[in-house]
């Protein structure tokens, strides 16, 4: 991709504003990284700082109970100065990994992929934003600041995954897996993105002479994600020096021991569970979030790049430590589909649901935890809301695509009131 | 054809049932009856009919026919019925009455069951099996080769899957969800089913001349009713009914196109808007509002003995003497008195001085606090005894420190405290409790604000003595208002006025000296309250505890009467006791009430759907106006275009299953809105808020007054400027406006029903100041009602309303900003965000569109709108 002036202009304006922000508002960061809405337990830059601290004096850094996040970050953050006294760099970190996110979603949005796959073609291609726009999106999106701000480590997961895409719709299938894996290294749930991503591969190849058949290509690069992730994890044992990490990060995301508050919809139904019921319920709430994977991919054989925008919408309502990163993904990926998007019913209902719980979300924390008014079922009220919001842009999302769908199927059916069963 | 679910209706439901055939119905009948029969306990009817592999011999070969029809329970009869019901009766409509009765007594039962017995002794097992459901599965294994021959896949994505295994899926899903289903049994039937599904069984089936012979000879059509011959099969007999699926003229296009409903939302939202005012008025009749009581049973007011008489009035006198001796002393020199007087207390004793800076004043000072540490406690929870030296208006609260000086003697004595007490003589009365409180929680700016060098435990509440007068009182006036409009505990308000009610001296609220507890003085009360809370300033220094979630309130001594200041100390040394009582943190009461007087009030489930309404207001407009904006372009020659005009307007068929309607194709269309300009034009006013908000809070004292002046008459003709801008570079549509007003609603709507949450008050008032909003549009075509119009929205402009508010309770404005200003930095005020940030904004918003002028609307190929274009949602 070349960085013509505009775009340059466009990162120059969006870290800007990031620095202008870091710089002066000094409390800003601190009390980002404290809202639960932006930072979770398994991602949150504050119990990095706690597993750094115990990592830079030579003790496990899960022995304290309060970190779970992937091992390899430690090494990466101990070379950088301490955020304690030279903060700047780590802002110049996380600015950086923004724009890289940016970067690799302006590659994607100029392969034209999203209107034009392998299998289908949108009669609506026409209309579509650039990738300028949609990179200006990502970047001026509050939750992307927010999250950019806050400096949870999602903001990493977000950029592997963007990159895994738009290597994906490159025909770098190779790299590509290698960026899922280290998406699936840092936070385990991307893992669920390797069926549409390799069919997203499978469709965007350089063509061969002799065509590989799909299956020994999705299981050529089952291989290659098994065999990055494991040397991945081979790294991280031997930085920590044994395999206990493994319970410590992704042990925690399966089987939730943290039921800190977020936005999501699992901390609270954990909460109030008798303790016979909880692996049962455990397993259902994963099952249910890896059920969306296959269906959806067999679904949308047509358009694999729309099923991995779906999913990142989904787990950002679904899995178990969810933040407005998550969120912000979805919503960056989103623009893509500019093109259904007067096929969508219910944007205003959505983006009202979504603002409206953006807004609530924060009082009645508020009054849950500092002015002692509310309780808990005030700030879980709002989550559901939120993600009543977000399913129901997902969902819409879905309908305008299908209904893209059959308007090519059946021309006559265009323009026609159509009713689901 | 794509498949389609009927809509479930009654008539046709009767129907089905009156015209099943004789054979399902017999079935059905004999099931129930069957499970009639194994009601009673004599007979095991379950035992006798189950097929049972272990039991089947030459005697027994019976039950291989019967177990169909024997059921475990009711419910598994009943599911079997639903199940069966709909299969057989096709079943049967297809090749008669006669072969299926054949067929159902036979073949159909016994192969199955013959070959689940085999099955269960090859693998040893021996689970009894009973129900219809191998019938059910059987008919549904034929009825899928039969739909394989016809549609022999369906699509999901690219995948192609066969329709013959849905039967599979279904006997898994069941095997999977139903406990105790036999799914051995069950695939027994669906191999009969495939079998016969194939034509591979077909032979089982008797020869049709022999049927055809016995009907003859019995006449069984004439006799049997609802009997199906063997000639007519498949839907013979019936012929194929009419779908009568009534129109349905109410479908979501029609209705969102409905001229009715289109016009209902603003009478709706103003409609929101008199309701919520009137449910305001209304919640001082008895009948809305409840009387107060005690929620915390631990708190016992007013059962303890107090002792704070006789010998104490001589200490508390020459105390007062000290006090007024001190005078106009300076700070230091007054703590150095009272540190000594603490100590002689036997306390431990510790000053912090602090210093703020605000709208370019100083206000330093020192405060001065002892602690008694608790004898039966562990100096983990505390009570704060306050007194400001002055109080808010600047007097000195000389019989208020002397009380606490004589009260902190006289605690010492007893042994009951489990409780630390805090004895704090704060400077003043505004900056100095806010010092004291923020550097105990440690979050003070530790440059200004000195750390606190002795600490006690959590705080548990609060009372502050402001007693400025030495003769004698007779009432206490309660102050409750904490900062931003957090209130205390209802608890602590009800617990102080129980108290002096039991002493026999009255409580009043909010200045109202004489109540008369009518509907008037009830009211009054009420907006005096709500008007404190809405401020959202410090009306005492019990106020800078409250937001740190320490209950807290002033007791202010009034009038001329006959209680002496040993009462007051009698009030205090009660309530302590009955805070000292307290086992954990006052939480049982309401935090959010409006009190009407001191023993009755409403909570917020009663009063916040007022505040609530006025905001949904806002929300049900903007919502309108989406909608109305995504309407196609009106023409401006409307009236009767279609019939002096004479030309067609394009019509499009809107097909409601079988009933079709002609509409004009234009009603169908969403037109594409555009969003950037409206949403940039909000945007920018959203921010331009801070500009106001910014100079109001840094500027220093002396140019307050003159900035305001400067900005009140900038706010005048400001928005006239920015229309012009935005009518001069950007050209704005009428359809631009109704979406700038749309999200400029939409936000209005959204803060304050999110503050109505956290500030009940403010949000409603501001709701109300703002509610002409929801009507504003631009006239061009009027400009003398415009100009009436822009002058009663300038009225309600932010900065007017200030003035006159100033002017109303004959303030100086100077005087509000500082006041304002110093809340900002001291107290953590966040009333000026409010006003600044939302109600400024939506103000210059609704100015601009009243000042718009709107450009005709161009309906063309392309340019400005696109065309409209035909999607149906």
């Amino acid at each position: 991709m070349s960085i013509d002036r505009r775009k340059a202009t466009l990162f120059g304006a969006a870290a800007a504003v990031r620095i202008l922000l870091f710089t002066s508002f000094p409390g800003l960061p601190e009390l980002l990284t404290a809202r639960v809405e932006i930072s979770t337990p398994v991602t949150s830059f504050k119990r990095l700082q706690e597993g750094l601290f115990l990592y830079n004096h030579n003790v496990s850094p899960y022995d304290g109970g309060v970190y779970h996040q992937a091992p390899l970050l430690l090494p990466l953050f101990s070379l950088l100065p301490s955020s304690a006294t030279y903060p700047a760099f780590t802002y110049l970190l996380y600015i950086l990994v923004d724009l890289l996110s940016a970067i690799a979603l302006i590659n994607i949005a100029e392969s034209g992929e999203a209107v034009s796959s392998k299998l289908f073609t949108s009669p609506r291609k026409g209309k579509r934003w650039s990738s300028f726009a949609i990179a200006a999106a990502f970047l001026f999106n509050p939750f992307t600041i927010a999250t950019c701000i806050g400096r949870p480590t999602s903001v990493f997961t977000t950029c592997a995954i963007l990159h895994a895409i738009s290597k994906a719709v490159q025909g770098n299938s190779f790299t590509a897996m290698f960026a899922l894996s280290f998406a699936a290294y840092l936070s385990m749930y991307p893992i669920l993105l390797f069926p549409p991503l390799a069919l997203l591969c499978y469709d965007r190849r350089k063509p061969l002479k002799n065509p590989e058949l799909m299956y020994s290509f999705v299981i050529g690069n089952a291989v290659a994600v098994g065999g990055s992730l494991y040397s991945l994890l081979h790294m991280s044992s031997l930085i920590t020096g044994s395999w206990e990490f493994l319970s410590s990060t992704y042990g925690v995301q399966l089987l939730l021991p943290d039921l800190t508050p977020n936005v999501g919809l699992w901390w609270y139904f954990f909460i109030e569970m008798f303790d016979s019921f909880r692996n049962f319920f455990l397993g259902v709430f994963w099952i249910h979030l890896s059920s969306y994977v296959a269906g959806l991919t067999i679904r949308l054989r047509r358009q694999p790049l729309f099923v991995l925008t779906l999913l990142l919408g989904i787990f950002a309502i679904f899995k178990p430590y969810p933040s407005i990163s998550d969120t912000s993904l979805f919503l960056a990926m989103l623009p893509l589909y500019r093109h259904v998007f007067p096929l969508m019913r219910y944007t205003f209902l959505a983006s009202s649901t979504i603002l409206y719980a953006t807004l609530l979300g924060p009082a009645f924390y508020y009054l849950w935890i500092y002015a002692g008014s509310g309780n808990a079922n005030f700030f879980y009220a709002i989550t559901l809301v939120w993600s009543l919001g977000l399913s129901l842009l997902t969902s819409d999302a879905l309908f305008a695509v299908l209904r893209d769908e059959l308007e090519v199927e059946r021309p006559e059916m265009k323009g026609k009131e159509i009713r689901q069963i | 054809m794509p498949p389609s679910l009927p809509q479930f209706s009654a008539a046709r439901a009767r129907s089905y049932i009156f015209r099943l055939p004789l054979f399902t119905r017999c079935i059905i009948l004999v099931i129930v009856l069957l499970w009639l029969v194994s009601l009673q306990s004599a007979w095991d009817v379950q035992q006798w009919g189950a097929l049972i592999p272990k039991e089947i011999g030459l005697a027994t070969m019976y039950r291989t026919n019967t177990f169909p029809l024997v059921h475990a329970n009711f419910f598994h009869a009943f599911m079997n019925i639903l199940a069966l019901t709909p299969l057989l009766e096709r079943f049967e409509a297809e090749f008669g009455t006669l072969t299926t009765l054949a067929l159902f007594l036979g073949p159909l039962s016994t192969i199955p069951a013959l070959l689940y017995t085999f099955l269960e002794r090859l693998i040893g097992f021996n689970t009894t099996v009973l129900g219809a459901s191998i019938w059910a599965f059987t008919l549904l294994a034929m009825e899928a080769v039969k739909t394989y021959r016809t549609n022999p896949h369906f699509t999901i994505g690219t995948t192609q899957i066969p329709t013959w295994i849905t039967p599979l899926v279904v006997v898994l899903f069941v095997s999977f969800l139903i406990p105790n289903t036999s799914f051995l049994g069950h695939c027994c039937g669906l191999a009969f089913g495939y079998g016969w599904g194939l034509g591979y069984l077909k032979f089982l089936a008797p020869p049709e001349w022999i049927l055809r012979w016995i009907e003859g000879k019995l006449n069984l059509l004439g006799r049997l009713p609802h009997y199906v011959s063997v000639d007519q099969k498949t839907y013979g007999r019936y012929g194929v009914l009419p779908t009568t699926a009534p129109a349905d003229p109410t479908s979501s296009v029609l209705l969102r196109r409905n001229p009715i409903i289109l016009k209902l939302p603003p009478y709706l939202s103003f409609l929101c808007i008199v309701i919520g005012v009137a449910w305001l008025l209304v919640l001082p009749l008895d009948n809305y509002s409840r009387r107060t009581y005690i929620s915390e049973n631990a708190l016992l007011p007013a059962q303890v003995h107090t002792y704070f008489a006789g010998s104490d009035q001589n200490v508390f006198r020459g105390y007062k003497r000290e006090v007024d001796a001190l005078g106009e002393r300076s700070n230091i020199e007054v703590n150095d008195k009272l540190e000594e007087f603490f100590k002689a207390s036997g306390l431990k004793v510790a000053r912090q001085s602090y210093e703020y800076k605000s709208a370019g004043e100083t206000y330093a000072g020192e405060n001065i606090y002892a602690i008694l540490h608790a004898p039966r406690g562990d100096a983990t929870e505390a009570i704060v005894l306050v007194g400001g030296w002055k109080n808010m208006d600047g007097e000195l609260n000389r019989s208020g420190v002397a009380l606490i000086l004589t009260l902190a003697r006289y605690f010492k004595r007893w042994s009951l405290w489990s409780k630390d007490i805090i004895f704090l003589v704060t400077a003043d009365s505004k900056a100095g409790p806010q010092a004291w409180v923020d550097a105990y929680h440690d979050t003070h700016q530790s440059d200004k604000v000195d750390s606190l060098p002795l600490k006690s435990g959590a705080l548990q509440g609060a009372v502050v003595i402001d007693y400025p007068f030495d003769h004698r009182f007779e009432s206490i006036h309660i102050v409750y208002d904490g900062i931003n409009g957090q209130l205390p505990n209802l608890d602590l308000l009800n617990t102080v006025v129980s108290i002096s009610g039991h002493m026999g001296i009255g409580a009043s609220l909010q200045q109202m000296w004489h109540h008369s507890d009518s509907y008037k003085d009830r009211l009054q009360t009420m907006l005096r309250g709500m008007m404190n809370q809405g401020l959202g300033h410090a009306s005492g220094p019990h106020s800078s505890f409250i937001p740190y979630h320490v209950d807290a309130i002033t007791l202010q001594p009034y009038g001329e009467g006959w209680q002496d200041e040993m009462a007051m100390g009698r009030v205090i040394e009660s309530t302590f006791r009955s805070l000292n009582n307290l086992l954990e943190h006052l939480h049982q009461s309401f935090f959010f009430y409006l009190l009407m007087q001191a023993d009755r009030f409403v909570s917020i489930g009663t009063y916040l759907p007022s505040a609530m309404l006025v905001a949904v207001n806002f929300t049900i407009m903007a919502i309108f106006l989406w909608v109305k904006s995504g309407s196609p372009i009106e023409k401006s020659s409307k009236v009767g275009s279609t019939i002096e005009g004479g030309e067609k307007q394009p019509l499009a068929i809107v097909q409601e299953r079988n009933a079709k309607a002609l509409v004009p194709a234009e009603n169908l269309a969403v037109r594409e809105r555009e969003l950037f300009l409206p949403l940039a034009v909000v945007a920018g006013s959203q921010f331009l808020g801070v500009l106001p908000l910014y100079i109001f809070n840094h500027t220093s004292q002396a140019m307050l007054h003159p900035i305001f002046a400067a900005f009140t008459s900038i706010n005048g003709f400001f928005p006239l400027i920015l229309s012009a801008l935005i009518t001069h570079y950007f050209a704005p549509t009428a359809h631009h406006y109704t979406l700038i007003k749309t999200f400029s609603l939409l936000i209005l709507g959204l803060f304050l029903s999110s503050l109505a949450t956290l500030n009940f008050s403010l949000a409603f008032l501001v709701g109300l100041l703002s509610a002409p909003l929801t009507y504003v549009q631009p006239l061009p075509n009027h400009p003398i009602i415009k100009g009436i119009l822009a002058v009663i929205l300038s009225a309600l402009s932010p900065t007017t309303v200030l003035v006159a508010g100033c002017w109303w309770w004959e303030l100086s404005v100077g005087e509000v900003l500082k006041e304002a200003a110093f809340g900002w930095d001291v107290w953590g005020m966040n009333t000026q965000v409010v006003v600044w940030c939302v109600w400024w904004p939506a103000w210059l918003v609704g100015m601009m569109l009243l000042v718009g002028s709107p450009m005709e609307e161009k309906v063309g190929v392309d340019g400005d709108v696109r065309k409209a274009k035909m999607i149906m949602s």
